[in-house]
């Protein structure tokens, strides 16, 4: 990081920020519980009758609660600034809209 | 005299922003772009799934279930790695930087050769994204978006894999130190979006 | 280096102005692969007139073909056979004119100067930075803008020629060859986007990590200059935006490509799809093209009243709400596809709604200039144009956003002089408000003023007549993007008015050599600028023009708002924002930006 100048040259450094002392998680047991929902996804998938609806909810609901697994505990979002954490939130509703809101459209 | 009611007193401490070092916002606020461009593929496949519902077969008919879900524990398996990395230089621990590191390319590689793998064996079965080739079951959709979905999620592992060699590399180099670890942590940060979206599009593609 | 306690994130990675060193760095890292956003925003201001030249080039061939139909064009003799067979212009060429000049002027001329250009200039200065957080992506965002731009400049000169399915590019037009006669050209258009999206995006992540993280001290969220809360939300616009268009190109491009069937009908694919995926991107790309235009006029119209700004939190929420509820009117844009009435109603009404909050910044525009003490410098002149032709374009789009109404009037020539008057008279009035008013501060020498005022009159005038008859164009049938209104009877009656506005856009485009003719003068013997020529308060008017590489000698500190002027009881009629309250000597501060000593907020007596 040293520039052209050598007025200042400090390299960036990320103790800089003020780090907020947490145990670390346990990331085996993160791991783990990842694994399990994996599982049960496919068994849900291929081995339940349920019908569609029903099928579709639990499986994106388990994989939106293993997405939140890894955002919280391997992205460390849980020990983050709340403030970062709500600019995160504010976007995901525009996804969600792209994603979904375009179905219920009729007249295509 | 200060007596201006819009005078306001000087205020001698920096800004706090958000509170955390600009590449981790940077980061952070690439990875909220990403979020939008796999939305609009995977917004994509559900309007012509719901309008073309007999060119999807059923889960398991035609893609490689069990094949994928290895490859998914593999996925998760190398975002482990990957925190464990960070943890190891969040200590000063250089040789576990080194290791888990290492760890992770070998993990995402091999999910991207096995996906490569998938790709060859899906194309000899006529399941491809052309329209007038595609020869599997359903219809031509089915084909195009998922190689589009799941080829753009490649892509990103891909480069995910030859941003670790590069910070690999700086690893070996001593670069990193229990005061400097920030490009590894956005580099950790990148690597777990990357199983993030496949979590998601796991779901979607292969189990729906 | 800086210990590990309290000091807020960056503020030691900032590297400051150093007038005891010389800058030793090679021209080529001065001025040509520069990393200083100083530099790269003159380098953005320059490609992006550039491409507004072409752009407007692309406009006046348009312009001979409905105002002299079907008679060969002056010059038109250079042009190849595919294009204008002994200068008379084909059907397919006017297609690419119009795609093109829609191309070129959106995205290679209004989103960099707004955003590549005035984001740059003024967002570290605004905040009180050395420079942008991450300087080599700031330039890589400028370099990347250049194969974009030469990739959409060759697709005119190969087989098929330029894309010719409108700016909007609608499938399956754009998606089949054969229906459009081009081939290689609109696959060089998705892939020139695709290309200059990742320039914006790069953009946008920088922008939004400086003014969130690199504000000086003192430098509150609302003690922010408007442009830059402008810029802020423009950013978050173009990275939530920018992607879902990326999206919807590359899909486009596999079924040119690949041949995946995504907007194919005949195997399942859905054209319409194309138009939400598009709009969806298409109408905070809008709000791109104004959000930033509206913070330099409030900044220009502010110090040419010499008042504050009226209403400044109305104004930063009225941004906000702009910003918001963009995402929800996109459909506005696709009244006649055939959507359920109920889901049009929708949409009419929240775009009724979003009228509300560019209303209010409207009148506190108003109520700024309201009893003000105005100077008509050129920015000045510029900026109130601003807003007179913003209201016109703005009103014109009420009647738009009415259903009923819009069944009558879309793909006509009202819609047309709507875009115009948002986008020329809108955007770019602003664009040449801020470019009079900052151009002293990046090169060191004014602009000419009387130039500029005749630039501004003739602009004024010519651009009126060209854009205004549009509406009543629109109003009496006339088609847009039409090569030959005259195959229709009823607007043979037309044509009068279509001379007229073609004539009225040579005198247009003609003007515009005054600008370029102040701005190469300008450059090479421009009157010197000082540091502050337009008594004006926000952080960059406290430096030299142009500032130093690393811009403050050390970290501002910031004492007020940037809106203080006529303050009673002050002499002078303007309150730099860097100015300490009266008889405070300005604190004493390492480099490292930690104030040394007493770091409790100071009291509001006067230090004694």
């Amino acid at each position: 990081m040293a520039e052209e100048h050598g007025h200042g040259t400090v390299a960036a450094s990320a103790a800089t920020e003020e780090r907020v002392a947490h145990a670390a998680p346990n990331y085996y047991l993160i791991w783990l519980y990842l694994l399990i929902m994996t599982v049960a996804e496919v068994v849900v998938a291929f081995v339940s009758q349920l019908p569609q609806t029903w099928l579709i909810l639990i499986l994106l609901g388990l994989a939106v609660w293993k997405a939140a697994l890894v955002a919280m505990y391997y992205m460390h979002l849980r020990f983050e600034p709340p403030r970062l954490v709500m600019l995160i939130m504010a976007a995901l509703p525009l996804a969600v809209l792209l994603a979904v809101t375009v179905v219920t459209m009729e007249g295509w | 005299m200060s007596a201006h009611g819009a005078v306001p007193v000087a205020v001698t401490r920096p800004m706090e922003g958000m509170k955390v070092y600009n590449q981790k916002l940077g980061m952070w606020v690439f990875l909220l772009s990403e979020v939008m461009f796999f939305s609009s593929l995977i917004g994509a496949y559900i309007i012509l799934r719901f309008a073309n519902p007999e060119q999807w077969a059923e889960p398991g008919v035609v893609l490689a279930v069990p094949l994928t879900a290895f490859n998914t524990f593999m996925l998760i398996c190398s975002s482990v790695t990957m925190v464990k990395a960070f943890a190891a230089i969040e200590h000063g621990d250089q040789a576990g930087l080194k290791k888990w590191l290492l760890a992770t390319i070998l993990l995402g590689a091999a999910f991207v050769g096995i996906q490569v793998y998938e790709y060859i064996q899906l194309a000899g079965h006529g399941f491809v994204p052309m329209r007038d080739a595609y020869a599997a079951e359903g219809g031509p959709l089915y084909g195009a978006t998922f190689y589009t979905m799941t080829g753009f999620h490649g892509t990103h592992v891909t480069i995910g894999v030859l941003c670790l060699i590069f910070t690999a590399i700086k690893a070996f180099r001593g670069h990193y130190t229990e005061m400097n670890y920030g490009g590894v942590e956005i580099m950790g940060l990148y690597w777990h979006f990357v199983d993030l979206v496949w979590i998601i599009l796991f779901t979607i593609v292969y189990l729906i | 280096m800086s210990t590990t306690q309290l000091v807020a994130p960056n503020v030691s990675a900032q590297h400051w102005a150093d007038p005891s060193h010389p800058d030793e760095r090679p021209f080529i890292r001065k001025y040509v692969f520069s990393t200083d956003h100083k530099v790269i925003g003159c380098q953005f201001m320059f490609l992006s007139l550039f491409f507004l030249l072409v752009g407007g080039l692309l406009a006046m061939m348009m312009r001979w073909q409905l105002g002299y139909p079907g008679q060969p064009m002056p010059g038109g003799g250079v042009l190849p056979e595919t294009m204008a067979p002994g200068g008379i212009l084909l059907p397919e060429f006017y297609n690419s004119l119009v795609t093109m000049h829609g191309t070129f002027m959106i995205f290679f001329a209004i989103m960099p100067l707004l955003v590549g250009m005035f984001g740059n200039w003024l967002i570290p200065l605004h905040v009180g930075a050395s420079d942008m957080a991450f300087p080599r992506l700031n330039m890589m965002s400028f370099w990347i803008t250049i194969p974009a731009g030469l990739i959409m400049v060759a697709s005119f000169f190969v087989a098929g020629g330029a894309s010719g399915a409108g700016w909007t590019g609608y499938a399956p037009l754009s998606a089949v060859p054969e229906y459009s006669g081009v081939y290689m050209g609109q696959k060089l258009w998705c892939i020139s986007l695709v290309i200059l999206g990742f320039g914006s995006l790069m953009g946008a992540v920088n922008y939004i990590t400086t003014i969130v993280n690199m504000r000086a001290p003192g430098m509150s969220w609302f003690r922010l200059p408007l442009p830059v809360w402008a810029l802020f939300i423009t950013s978050i616009l173009v990275l939530l935006a920018m992607p879902v268009l990326a999206g919807a190109l590359i899909m486009l491009l596999f079924d040119q490509l690949i041949g995946t069937s995504f907007f194919l009908p005949e195997t399942g694919g859905q054209p319409l799809m194309w138009q939400h995926l598009f709009w969806y991107f298409g109408h905070p790309e809008v709000y791109i093209l104004i959000l930033p235009a509206m913070g330099i006029a409030s900044e220009v119209i502010s110090n040419g009243s010499r008042k504050p700004i009226f209403g400044y939190p109305a104004m930063v929420g009225a941004i906000v709400a702009i910003a918001f509820l963009g995402w929800v009117v996109w459909g506005h844009h696709m009244f006649m596809s055939g959507m359920n009435p109920l889901l049009g109603s929708s949409f009419m009404v929240s775009t009724m709604v979003i009228a509300v909050p560019s209303a209010i910044k409207v009148f506190n525009w108003l109520g700024t200039m309201w009893r003000g003490s105005i100077h008509f410098h050129v920015p000045m002149l510029n900026a109130v144009a601003f807003v007179a032709m913003f209201v016109i374009g703005g009103l014109s789009g009420v009647f738009m956003a009415s259903t009923p109404v819009d069944i009558y009037i879309h793909d006509t020539y009202f819609i047309v002089a709507h875009l115009h008057y948002v986008l020329f008279g809108g955007s770019l009035f602003a664009i040449f408000a801020g470019l009079y008013y900052w151009f002293p501060k990046y090169y060191g020498r004014m602009l000419n003023p009387m130039l500029g005022k005749i630039h501004f009159a003739l602009t004024f005038v010519f651009y009126n007549l060209v854009f205004f008859p549009m509406h009543n164009l629109g109003l009496a049938g006339h088609i847009r993007r039409i090569y030959d209104p005259n195959q229709y009877g009823f607007l043979e009656p037309l044509q009068p008015v279509n001379t007229f506005i073609t004539l009225s856009a040579f005198l247009l485009g003609a003007a515009q050599l005054v600008f370029i003719f102040n701005l190469a003068w300008s450059l090479w013997r421009g009157q010197r600028a000082p540091a502050n020529p337009w008594n004006a308060n926000s952080l960059e008017w406290s430096l030299p023009s142009p500032p130093p590489h690393g811009n403050f000698t050390a970290m501002p500190h910031v004492y007020r708002g940037p809106y203080e002027y006529s303050v009673t009881g002050r002499e002078a009629d303007f309150w730099p924002q860097w100015e300490p309250p009266d008889g405070r000597p300005a604190p004493d501060h390492s480099p490292d930006g930690v104030l040394i000593g007493d770091q409790k907020p100071a009291s509001r007596e006067p230090h004694r």
